[in-house]
């Protein structure tokens, strides 16, 4: 019988009323890479937290199985606890101090936990001398590095500079980091992401090394076609719960698809959608040819064209980290397109002063850095928008009359909360937040309004309730462009619909009813392959 | 009548009130340490520089004299604070402020018309200017090349001071007499006016003043003010609402180094009436901890001003009156600097560690 290293009993993590995950089961075997799958918001991150100790869990139990083999229940305060219990994790966004070196990162890792360390690199006793006298030796950390490197065969200069190293890399120092303190089960958050297709694969060799080294891995992607690659077993969840356990290979990429998606989605109920026609013919948003660079100059968004009108949503369905952040920045005007061109009511206007002034409404993706400003009062934050200020100041001087009606009325229309204007919006839940963020661009009745993730962390009710506004938007005959990882969402609104996928814009109108295909769309897959897999 | 200009931009309440209080006793409380291993009598010490600051209507004028510069500077310092920008360079815009004036005073004023009501608003007016132009130069340095402005401040102000020495010693605003590195006393009519001759009180504190409330208006109750404040508080997001980041943050750098000119002017045309080297006993740097201490509102600023301007006066009297030696009241005063700036700017970055979580 194959032991299991890790194991989850019934585990529940709530967050006030929202169940993030529902008594989920789950178990690890010592040498297996076990994928686990699932949308945005499915869970995934919250269960591996729950076991890399950042959070704990409401109800159920976690146990683990240690280096000497003996088995208890892991009762983690924090990442320290899990980390002492053999317990390793790469965040999808990296950890690491830019300026230092890997030998110096490594070490840092080291030094923050004493135990373990010793089985970890016995073969080389320069750690003991150094840690009993809290000195740091430079040559003693490029040892350790070096030794560490040979032993699982993960090649990096020690002396390098993180900043200097590719994403590849700085991957290759995370999972050293992890192994410095003798991981034996490494969580890996959408290691894929940021990684090219080559890089991937010299990753994959590195995974099934660790695997041979008896070391188990829990593997998070939206890939699907990397997680039957790599994976022995598969874990969908779906919307916190449990939904699928399976050997790799015993459903196919379409079935997994449905799994994780869940069919339940076409009764999604369409109330008070009511069939407008576009009447104008002349388009609202129009990119033609457009490509963008993304933060590390790769490209984020290839040669996208399509046109938006006014009286209509526009969806684009994907997964995270597609593009769709960067195609909507670059629409705002927030990021520089090397080729092609946005054009806006006929006139391109360049720099996001210009496109705001054209009456453009922006709902970002990330509310916390670009949609409020976490010192401002909800009244400050209600006014960022140069066209409510405007609309506010007479002579530069902000009517403080106007100003306070207008908080209050917005205030109580979108039923932010606390009710109270001077609030900072520090001490807001993210979904008061938004609230914010909607009140302020919806309000105006922007000609066009663009919104990323829109109810991302929104209750039933307030998701709802922006659902409104933007059909309302739709009603008024203005253009809405929708991109969303919330399949659920896109489908209930569009009028049309497209998925963006490794910044690419695909039409996929017609397949709003499929699902399945729509599942492959977002996992990379295209027409073509789809067509190929039916046909066969 | 409520003053409900401080409402809008801080709540002041007895809480927010606390930090200020509990840094000035714990700084008055090792003060008083240090004098009883001086052997001094702490009580006898506080009760000579209390009167000394306050005592009577000249001492309290003295001390509103000694306020002005803190409170100018301090207002350069605040206002750039509040929008996110850490300018150190309040003492170099300050002395070029001072350099400025002198040019003025001693070059241009001789043929201009001997008018007090001409000469006067040019020449703080030009030194106003050359403040913020030379606050521009590390705006500059940051938004084209992206220079951390807390380096090239605290650098521009070595450049400044010996900008001012290099003028004044052997260079061509050195006196005509040529005894000394100072420049020649500036011509009477730009002299600011003095409200209560003989008394050293001067138009330069009600200038100041002013200058507090126009600033608290523009921050908190304008459009532009808000944009640098927003600019300030949350780049990306004042970025994403159409409010650009280059422009305000010019916007900020010219101002606050403006403030600080005029203040190095008020300073030379009211009471030194000269330049000299260590014109400024480093005023731009207090300044810091005169806004911290502040919390960065320009209306509180204006009694942390007038407590540091206190203190200055204060040690004076505990000197002539209690033989405090002057080591021992710099000793006391560097004390009181340690705790503004320790408290302060460990609660604003914690503040601001936190919002950024």
């Amino acid at each position: 019988m194959i032991e299991s290293i890790l194991e989850l009993r019934n585990v529940t993590k709530t967050f006030g009323d929202f169940v993030a995950v529902d008594s989920v089961d789950f178990e690890l075997q010592a040498g297996e890479i076990h994928a686990i799958l699932g949308e945005n918001g499915a869970g995934k991150s919250t269960l591996m937290n729950l076991i890399y100790g950042l959070y704990q869990p409401t109800a159920g139990r976690i146990y683990v199985t240690d280096r000497e083999n003996w088995r208890y229940r892991l009762r983690a305060k924090s990442p320290r606890d899990s980390i002492a219990s053999g317990i390793g994790m790469v965040h999808q966004h990296f950890m690491l101090i830019e300026n230092l070196t890997v030998a110096e990162n490594i070490a840092l890792s080291i030094g923050q936990l004493r135990t373990g360390v010793a089985k970890s690199v016995s073969e080389n006793g320069a750690y003991k001398e150094w840690l009993r006298k809290f000195l740091f030796k430079k040559e003693d950390a490029i040892h350790i590095t070096e030794a560490l490197s040979e032993r699982f065969g993960l090649a990096v200069d020690p002396s390098a500079l993180v900043r200097s190293l590719s994403v590849g890399l700085k991957q290759r120092v995370e999972i050293l980091k992890a192994l410095a303190v003798d991981a034996r089960i490494l969580i890996l958050d959408e290691p894929t992401a940021v990684l090219s297709p080559q890089e991937v694969e010299g990753f994959f060799t590195i995974l099934r090394k660790l695997q041979a080294d008896g070391r188990a891995i829990i593997f998070i992607s939206h890939k699907m076609k990397e997680v039957l690659d790599i994976s022995d077993r598969i874990t969908v969840l779906r919307r916190g719960k449990k939904v699928y356990l399976g050997k790799t290979g015993e459903l196919t990429a379409r079935e997994l698809a449905r799994e994780m998606i869940g069919e339940d989605i076409n009764e999604v109920e369409r109330s008070n959608r009511t069939d407008v026609e576009i009447e104008s013919s002349d388009s609202v948003l129009q990119l033609s040819n457009l490509t963008v660079l993304g933060d590390r100059n790769e490209i984020a968004v290839a040669d996208v064209s399509m046109e938006t009108y006014g009286g209509e949503i526009v969806g684009i369905a994907g997964v995270d980290g597609n593009g769709q952040r960067e195609l909507a920045e670059a629409i705002m005007g927030l990021r520089h397109a090397p080729y092609g061109s946005v054009s806006i009511l006929g006139a391109n206007p360049k720099g996001i002063k210009a496109v705001r002034q054209r009456g453009v409404g922006y709902i970002p993706e990330d509310r916390q850095t670009t949609g409020v400003i976490a010192e401002f009062s909800i009244t400050e934050n209600l006014l960022l928008n140069v066209t409510h200020l405007d609309n506010l100041t007479q002579w530069n001087i902000l009517n403080q009359k106007k100003k306070r009606e207008t908080a209050a009325q917005l205030i109580t229309d979108y039923d932010i909360r606390p009710p109270v204007a001077d609030t900072p919006a520090s001490s807001l839940s993210g979904g008061n937040q938004q609230k914010i963020v909607i009140a302020r661009e919806i309000s105006l009745h922007p000609d066009l309004l663009v919104a990323v993730n829109p109810t991302r962390g929104l209750d039933v009710n307030a998701a709802r309730y922006v659902h409104e506004n933007l059909l309302a938007q739709r009603d008024q005959k203005k253009s809405v462009l929708l991109i969303s990882t919330e399949l659920d969402e896109v489908l209930l609104l569009s009028d049309r619909l497209y998925v963006m996928s490794r910044g690419k814009l695909i039409e996929a109108t017609a397949q709003r009813n499929d699902i399945e295909a729509l599942g492959m769309l977002m996992t990379g897959e295209t027409h073509r392959d789809i067509r190929d897999s039916l046909e066969s | 009548m409520k003053l409900n200009v401080i409402n809008i931009s801080d709540k002041i309440n007895i809480r927010w009130l606390a930090t200020p209080v509990i840094i000035l006793a714990s700084a008055f409380v090792t003060n008083a340490i240090i004098m009883l291993l001086c052997n001094y009598n702490p009580l006898e010490a506080y009760q000579a520089a209390v009167s000394g600051a306050f005592g009577n209507g000249r001492k309290f004028g003295e001390t509103l004299v000694k306020s002005t510069p803190f409170l100018i500077t301090g207002l350069s310092v605040a206002m750039a604070f509040r929008c996110g920008i850490w300018n150190i360079g309040a003492e170099g815009q300050f002395l070029v402020g001072a350099l400025t004036a002198t040019w003025f005073g001693t070059k241009l004023a001789p043929i201009f018309p001997q008018s007090p009501w001409v000469a006067v608003p040019l020449c703080l007016g030009f030194a106003t200017l050359a403040g913020g132009i030379w606050g521009l130069i590390p705006a500059i340095l940051k938004v084209a090349r992206g220079v951390n402005e807390v380096i090239s401040t605290i650098m521009l102000n070595y450049v400044a001071l010996h900008l001012v020495s290099m003028m004044i010693d052997g260079g061509p605003l050195q006196e005509t007499a040529q005894r000394g590195p100072q420049s020649d006393r500036i011509v009477e009519w730009v002299f600011l006016p003095r409200i209560l001759p003989p008394h050293r009180i001067h138009l330069g504190i009600i200038i100041a003043v002013v200058f507090a409330i126009i600033l608290t208006f523009v921050l908190f109750r304008t459009a532009f003010g808000y944009q640098l404040r927003a600019v300030g508080e949350g780049a990306a997001a004042a970025e994403a609402a159409g409010i650009s980041i280059v422009h305000n943050t010019l916007r900020v750098f010219f101002i606050s180094g403006a403030l600080a000119g005029l203040g190095g002017a008020i300073e030379l045309t009211a009471l030194t009436r000269r330049l000299f080297l260590n014109f400024s006993p480093g005023y731009g740097y207090t300044a810091i901890a005169v806004a911290l201490l502040a919390k960065l509102n320009p209306l509180v600023t204006v009694a942390a001003a007038l407590l540091f301007g206190a203190l200055t006066t204060g040690s004076y009297s505990m000197q002539r009156e209690v033989g405090i030696s002057d080591k021992v009241t710099l000793v006391m005063q560097a004390t009181i600097l340690l705790f503004v700036i320790g408290y302060s700017s460990v609660q604003l970055f914690r503040k601001r560690a936190s919002s950024h979580s």
